[in-house]
Order: structure tokens, then C-alpha cells, then sequence
């Protein structure tokens, strides 16, 4: 895949030299065009740069936040969540009741929104998004399984039936109470799509999304720029204000920086924490901060030799200085992780005492693993800055050298960001550096999907597997009494951390850096915003 | 480079008259009259010692990071300061001429010796061995050369070793073309057609009497290489398909610390300069050279 991407790479630089002569003439044409159109309406374009591009444009598919972040603005969800927090709010649902038994849903929905391509949104919709997921494989609807707990005729999947009682009123009926489905409902991944489009496009639905959102897709460059434009007819009165988002992927940090302060984009994510004071001083710029709900982590893929030991995993938590990397590559604005899950999030178990940083004890247990002469592997480190992670390589080498302490010859790779997802969850890493966001706010979203053995080969890409942990994640799944299942967690925590299938790194404080003419925008700690408030002062 | 002269002495003085002095001793004396060249000549020497005795000079190693002392500026401790692991970049350039050295030189060797081979046979058979040869030279040139070296890195996989097979085939061809036409004027020699005509196979005569007459050009060749090899592996590591972590090779310490340019200058700057100075010692030497190697070319 690395020898595909670069022989890729190679062609786009030959195919850039053959078009240098006519890409100029082109392009200014294009502008021109883009630029009379932003001045004859008020909202103005709004160009955001991040660090990658987006996997595919159908949430449904995709489980990597730089996908969620368009999608979140071209689809809705049933129920969406508050400003800067999970809390579960209205969304396409306008209201909805749970029986008492915790096992019937019914959803009262929003009277006429229409999809981007005209046809109405209507239960017989949400009936066929669900069909459409719970028909799906592993393959294509991995994040569905994740969260749903698996497809039709599996075992373990909750929800039995989604019917359409009337035009606007859809019934879920779940096999097992499972307490986070309204917040799961209301995840970027499980938006509505337009039924007629997935019939239209088929397997190119990824590349010609169509919701009920604020935006409307536009067109899609990969590797350069995503363009929505505004919706119009959007059911919330009055927004969205802006009238084009384009979304720009600018893989350097600080190349991203440096476009944010010549004004070629209006906003940006991964701000590097070292750039923080630079960006306050700046007149002109804002630091915007993303509330905390993140994990950074190195995994260490657990049928692989010799991880599969767990002595050899417990040696390798020890052997890292979590602190010294959140000082040098966060400049501190992260905490120091010892749980797969962040604090902000019930159940967190504050009791469970962190592997610390002693050579002479991972040296220790390395020698009971018959592992005293050290070994080699691999060590994956990320291409692209990631709001838990802003420089993967560099951390990758300074888990490289003192792993090197303890005889631990490590070899960091990296490939591009699809193939490296790609990989590792394929189980190739040895050991590879990752991190999630919660898409939810519930534990559930943590624990569950990452490191339960339902999830190998979907989230969970250590291929860690424990029955034991499994029980306790179904049951609290189950649970609806919201002080049982913390506990629950907290003893799947205890677990965890004895297996110690993650290095658990960092929860980070992500910064984003925005003009002073970018108002109304509030960071979601999910890390996909809406930008349907968001407006652009004139100057 | 400078070893390889003397080394190739014995083979030249195969001519009947004794007291001539030899051509490449004449060279010397004009190569030491050459201010310019022995600068070069210094600076060329001057890395070669630090990456032989870089184990003995370099006051760290090259990977001992101290992440608290991070980013610190040039001091009486560290006197190119730090970089953002906390490494000695002074220790860490020591060690990259190592690397940057051995890739150069290797590269080069590597090139010269298939590219005189093949431009030897196109020269001395001609026909249509030539022509098939001289068109691959040809192709070959066709492309940038950073392209084609990438191109062959993506082919190989990204590291050290790949990129420097990379750089020597990209020199294949440079080397061809100049044998070739060296041959073909030597090949019209008398002491060429008298070897024929004593009935000397092909081999012998190429390799007893063609190559070493062809050696001169090589040589000079061969020391520019050496910088234009050095600075492409420097590129291949900017662009992540050189050298891998933590190996110091000024090209990746170029590419590690380029977002600290502002914060911390001395991070890219003495990498930079360790880069710039042996492609000018390497330059210098090469024109010194050809100047005392090929007198044609003096005017």
C-alpha cells in the first residue's frame, strides 16, 4: 500500500507538471466565479483547514473524525446534541418516549424537511437508513456494529425491528434495554440519508452525499478541498448564515498556520500547542480550545508476538514518560492517561493506579516475559496531526528511544492516513499510535467499541479479546440504572488496565485557531462541529 | 577520492621511457597550485576525519534525548545548542557526516562502476550494443533526476539503503555518456589499434589499455557526484524516503525541525550548513580536478 501511495504521489507530481501550464488559467476563472457569487449574498464563504482529508462522505461508513466533520454539516442525526456537551436534544425527532421496560423507542419526527434532492423526509426514511445498516457487513457499516452490537441475525444485535407507525412516527424495538441508545441515535455516523440518493449512487454514495443538513454538497477534490454550499430550505428558520463552507486539507501544521495568518483560511484545527501564544498575540486571531473528551493512545496488538504476552505489555507501559511528552509536544495542555476513557466521562475509575514510568521495573517483567535480550518490532506512528495526537512522529520517537532503554529495538513506519487505518485494523501493527474521541459522551463509546472482542476488526484494532470484560460491557450496555453501570465500568477498567492491551497516553485539550471575524463557533468536544450559527463579520 | 590516484599509479606506467614524469604527478603539482581546490580539498578531508572519528569527537549520542532540555540555544555545553528531543544537534551532525559521507561516496562508487561498464562496451563496440545503451542513457536522462529517484525509493520502500541505490542509478547514466565518448577518441589511438593487432582479446584491451585512459574524466566526475548524491539523499530524507528516525541525517534534521524555524533557528540552520559545506567542498575539489587532470579544459 506505502509503494501504491508513493508510485500515486509520483504520478499526481507528473500529472501537476503536465497541467502547470493550463491550471493557472483555470483556476482564476473558477475564483472568479466563487467570489461573485459570495459577494452578491451576506454569509460569506468560510474556508476551514485541518489536517487530513475525509475518508468518505457517508457517515455510515466511516468511523475517522475528518469524514465526520463534513458530514456532520451536510446530514442530521434523529437527536443531536447541546452546544458543548452530549446532552440529548431534538433533532430530526422533535420529541420522543421510551416505554418502561427500556425495549420500545417511538420517535416523533420533524414535519417538512426535505432532502437535498428534493424528496421528503419522512419515517419511511429512518426505516430505510436502518434497513440499510442492519443489512450491511462488517465490511462496509463497521461503526454501526460498534454500537448496535452487530447486524440482522446476530446474536448480540439490539435492535429487533424500526417500523413506521405513521408518516412521521418511527417505532425501535430492542431485544435488551441498551442504556446509551438515544445517544447513540444521535451520533454523526447514524444520520438520515436520502433513500432515493443511496438507490442513485450506490457505492459512490461516499462521494455524492445527500442529507437533510444545513449545507449541500458541492464538489470534492481529495486530498485538497471539500466545497458545501448552503441549504437553502434548511427546517431551522434562518440558518445556516453562512452561504459556502469549504473545508481545505493542509496536512502541515504549521503550513496551516501560516495559511491561517496570511488569511487564506478562516479557521483551523490542530493548532500546534507550541503555536498557541503565537496565535493569542495575534490581533487578527483567536485560540479557540475544544472541550476534553479524547484518548491518545499506542496499541499493542495482542495476537501478535511477542505482544501477546501480557508481562510484555505490561513491561512496555512502564517504559513510557507520559509527562515528558505532554510537556514537550503538548506545551501541557494535556493530561497524563491511565484509562482507556477520559475523566469528564461517568464511570471513570479514579482508583486505578497508572503503570509509572520505571525502566528498572520494565526491564523486570520483561526478563519474566523471557523476553531480557529485548526484541524488535514495529512502531506506527500517524501521518497526520490528530487533535489527540498533534505529532505522532515525534512522539513515536520519544517512545522509540526509551523503549531502546529496555532493549526494545522499535521501527517507526508510517503510511498514508487511509491505509494506515486500513492496516492496522487488519491487525499488520505491531504496536501502532491512535486515539479516539468520543462520539457520544457515554463510557459505552470508550470501552465497548474499542476493546471489546465484538469490535475486532472494526474499532477495536489491538485484537485484544476477553470474555470476562465482554460480560461486564453487555451488562452495563443493559443496565439502565445509571449508578450500577459506573461501576460496571469501572471494574471493566480494572480489567483493562491488568491486560493492558493500550498504552493509554494522553486526554488532550485540542486548540483550534480561528479569525477574529469567526463568530458564534463553539468547539464540540466530539471534534465534528456544526457550523450551522457560525456567521463572518465584515472587517 | 584522493586515495583512489595514487592506487591507480601502477597501472600507467606501462610506457617504455622511464624518466618522463608521470602524467598523474604532473596533475598534483598543478592541482596544489590551485588555492581554490585545496580549500576544497580541506573541507572534504575535514568531514571525512569527523565521520571516521565521530565516535570519538561527538560529545553525545546521537539519540540521547533529555525532553527537559528541549529547543535550548547554542551554549558552552551544547555549542549548536538542542533540538526538540533535547538531542546535541553538534553530536547528532558529527554522526550525519557518517551517513551523508557514506551514502555520497557509495552512490557514486556504485554508479561509476556500472555506468563506465556500460559506457566502455557502448563506446568500444558500437553499432547497435551502443545504440540500445545510448537510448536508456537517454530515457534515463529524460527525467529529473529527483523524480526518478524518488520513483525508484517508491518502488524499494523508504530507507537509507534504498535511497542510496536510488541516487546511484539515477548517476548511471552521467557516467555512461562520458566513458562512452572517452572511448570512442581512445579508441582510435595506435597503441589501441597495435594491442588489436597483436591479436589482444577485447577484455585486455579495454581493461589494460581503454579504461585507464579513461580514467581521468571518472575521477573528476566522480568527486561532483559525490555532492550532487549527497544532496539528493539530503532531499530523499526532507521528504521522509531517506533516512528513518533517529538517525541523524541532515536532510531529516532538516525536515524534523523546520516548524521550529522561528522559535529556534539553530535547529535547521547547522544542519543547513553542514549540508552546504561539503557539497562546496566536493564542487571545489571536482573543479580542481578536472583542471589539473584534463588539460583541454583549462582555457
Amino acid at each position: 500500500m506505502k509503494k501504491k501511495y508513493i508510485l500515486s504521489l509520483v504520478f499526481v507530481m507528473l500529472l501537476s507538471i503536465g497541467l502547470a501550464g493550463c491550471g493557472g488559467s483555470n483556476e482564476s476563472s473558477g475564483d472568479g466565479g466563487g467570489d461573485s457569487d459570495g459577494g452578491s449574498a451576506d454569509g460569506g464563504t468560510l474556508i476551514f483547514g485541518r489536517g487530513g482529508d475525509s475518508v468518505a462522505l457517508d457517515p455510515a461508513a466511516v468511523t475517522d473524525g475528518e469524514s465526520f466533520k463534513v458530514t456532520k454539516n451536510i446530514f442530521d442525526t434523529l437527536l443531536s446534541y447541546g452546544e458543548q456537551d452530549t446532552e440529548i436534544n431534538p433533532g430530526l425527532a422533535e420529541d420522543w418516549e421510551v416505554s418502561e421496560d427500556g425495549k420500545t423507542y417511538t420517535l416523533m419526527l420533524r414535519e417538512g424537511v426535505k432532502f437535498h434532492d428534493g424528496t421528503d423526509f419522512n419515517a419511511d426514511s429512518v426505516v430505510f437508513n436502518f434497513e440499510r445498516w442492519m443489512n450491511g457487513s462488517e465490511e462496509s457499516f463497521y461503526y454501526y456494529k460498534s454500537m448496535f452490537g452487530g447486524f440482522k441475525g446476530d446474536e448480540g444485535h439490539v435492535i429487533e425491528s424500526v417500523t413506521a407507525k405513521d408518516d412521521y412516527t418511527v417505532e425501535f424495538k430492542l431485544k435488551r434495554p441498551q442504556a446509551p441508545f438515544l445517544k447513540n441515535l444521535a451520533m454523526s455516523p447514524f444520520a438520515i440519508a436520502s433513500p432515493d440518493a443511496i438507490e442513485k449512487h450506490g457505492d459512490k454514495f461516499g462521494e455524492n452525499p445527500v442529507g437533510t443538513g444545513p449545507f449541500v454538497f458541492d464538489q470534492w477534490s481529495r486530498n485538497d478541498k471539500i466545497v458545501v454550499t448552503k441549504n437553502e430550505d434548511y427546517w431551522m428558520d434562518g440558518y445556516p448564515k453562512l452561504d459556502r463552507v469549504i473545508f481545505r486539507a493542509i496536512p502541515d501544521n504549521s503550513a496551516r498556520l501560516n495559511a491561517l495568518m496570511a488569511g487564506e483560511i478562516d479557521l483551523m484545527d490542530g493548532l500546534n500547542p507550541s503555536d498557541v501564544s503565537q496565535v493569542e498575540s495575534d490581533e487578527n486571531l483567536e485560540v479557540f480550545f475544544r472541550p476534553s473528551m479524547n484518548v491518545g493512545y499506542l496499541g499493542l496488538t495482542s495476537n501478535r508476538e511477542p505482544l501477546n504476552n501480557k508481562k510484555v505489555r505490561q513491561a512496555l507501559n512502564h517504559a513510557v514518560d507520559k509527562q515528558a511528552i505532554i510537556d514537550a509536544f503538548y506545551a501541557g495542555q494535556a493530561e497524563p492517561a491511565k484509562n482507556p476513557m477520559p475523566p469528564v466521562i461517568g464511570g471513570y475509575n479514579e482508583d486505578i493506579e497508572p503503570y509509572e514510568y520505571d525502566l528498572e521495573k520494565a526491564k523486570a517483567l520483561l526478563k519474566e516475559a523471557g523476553y531480557e535480550d529485548g526484541f524488535d518490532m514495529e512502531l506506527w506512528a500517524m501521518p497526520v496531526p490528530r487533535p489527540y495526537m498533534p505529532d505522532g512522529q515525534k512522539v513515536a520517537e520519544v517512545i522509540q528511544s526509551s523503549f531502546a532503554e529496555i532493549g526494545v529495538n522499535a521501527e517507526i513506519k508510517s503510511y498514508e492516513w487511509a491505509t494506515y487505518l486500513e492496516k492496522a485494523r487488519n491487525g499488520e501493527a505491531d504496536s501502532f499510535l491512535l486515539g479516539w474521541t468520543g462520539d457520544n459522551g457515554d463510557a459505552d463509546n470508550f470501552l465497548y467499541v474499542l476493546l471489546d472482542k465484538d469490535n475486532i476488526g472494526s474499532n477495536n484494532y489491538t485484537y485484544y479479546s476477553n470474555d470476562e470484560l465482554h460480560d461486564l460491557l453487555i451488562e452495563a450496555q443493559s443496565t439502565p440504572d445509571e449508578e450500577k453501570r459506573n461501576e460496571l465500568y469501572k471494574e471493566a477498567q480494572e480489567i483493562i488496565h491488568e491486560d493492558a492491551p493500550w498504552i493509554p497516553l494522553v486526554h488532550s485539550k485540542p486548540a483550534l485557531g480561528g479569525s477574529e471575524r469567526v463568530k458564534g463557533f463553539n468547539p464540540h468536544p466530539t471534534g465534528s462541529d456544526t457550523l450551522t450559527k457560525v456567521t463572518l463579520e465584515e472587517k | 577520492m584522493a586515495e583512489i590516484a595514487p592506487q591507480k599509479q601502477t597501472n600507467v606506467p606501462k610506457q617504455p621511457d622511464e624518466e618522463v614524469i608521470s602524467p598523474w604527478r604532473e596533475a598534483w603539482k598543478g592541482f596544489r597550485r590551485n588555492k581554490l581546490a585545496m580549500v576544497g580539498m580541506g573541507i572534504v578531508l575535514f568531514f571525512i576525519l569527523l565521520a571516521i572519528f565521530a565516535g570519538v569527537i561527538a560529545p553525545e549520542g546521537i539519540n540521547d534525548q533529555k525532553l527537559s532540555e528541549r529547543l535550548q540555544s547554542p551554549s558552552a555545553s551544547h555549542w549548536f545548542g538542542t533540538d526538540d528531543f533535547g538531542r546535541d544537534i553538534l553530536s547528532r551532525i558529527i554522526y550525519g557526516a557518517r551517513i551523508s559521507l557514506w551514502v555520497g561516496f557509495f552512490a557514486v562508487l556504485g554508479s561509476a562502476a556500472i555506468g563506465s561498464l556500460l559506457g566502455l562496451i557502448a563506446g568500444y563496440y558500437g553499432r547497435m550494443v551502443d545504440t540500445i545503451i545510448s537510448r536508456i542513457f537517454d530515457i534515463m536522462l529524460a527525467f529529473p533526476s529527483i523524480l526518478l529517484a524518488i520513483a525508484v525509493v517508491a518502488v524499494l520502500g523508504p530507507s537509507l539503503r534504498n535511497a542510496l541505490i536510488a541516487i546511484a542509478i539515477i548517476n548511471i547514466p552521467n557516467f555512461g555518456r562520458l566513458v562512452r565518448s572517452r572511448v570512442l577518441s581512445v579508441k582510435q589511438e595506435e597503441y589501441v589499434m597495435a594491442a588489436r593487432a597483436v591479436g589482444m582479446r577485447d577484455t585486455r584491451i579495454i581493461f589494460s589499455h581503454v579504461l585507464p585512459n579513461s580514467l581521468a574524466p571518472i575521477i573528476v566526475q566522480g568527486t561532483l557526484a559525490i555532492a550532487t548524491a549527497i544532496l539528493e539523499a539530503a532531499a530523499l530524507s526532507f521528504l521522509g524516503l531517506g533516512a528513518q528516525a533517529p538517525q541523524p541525517e541532515w536532510g531529516k534534521m532538516l525536515a524534523d525541525s523546520r516548524q521550529y524555524i522561528i522559535q529556534a533557528p539553530w535547529t535547521v540552520f547547522f544542519p543547513g550548513l553542514a549540508i552546504m559545506l561539503t557539497v562546496l567542498g566536493f564542487n571545489l575539489l571536482g573543479d580542481g580536478l578536472r583542471d589539473a587532470l584534463d588539460p583541454k579544459m583549462k582555457k
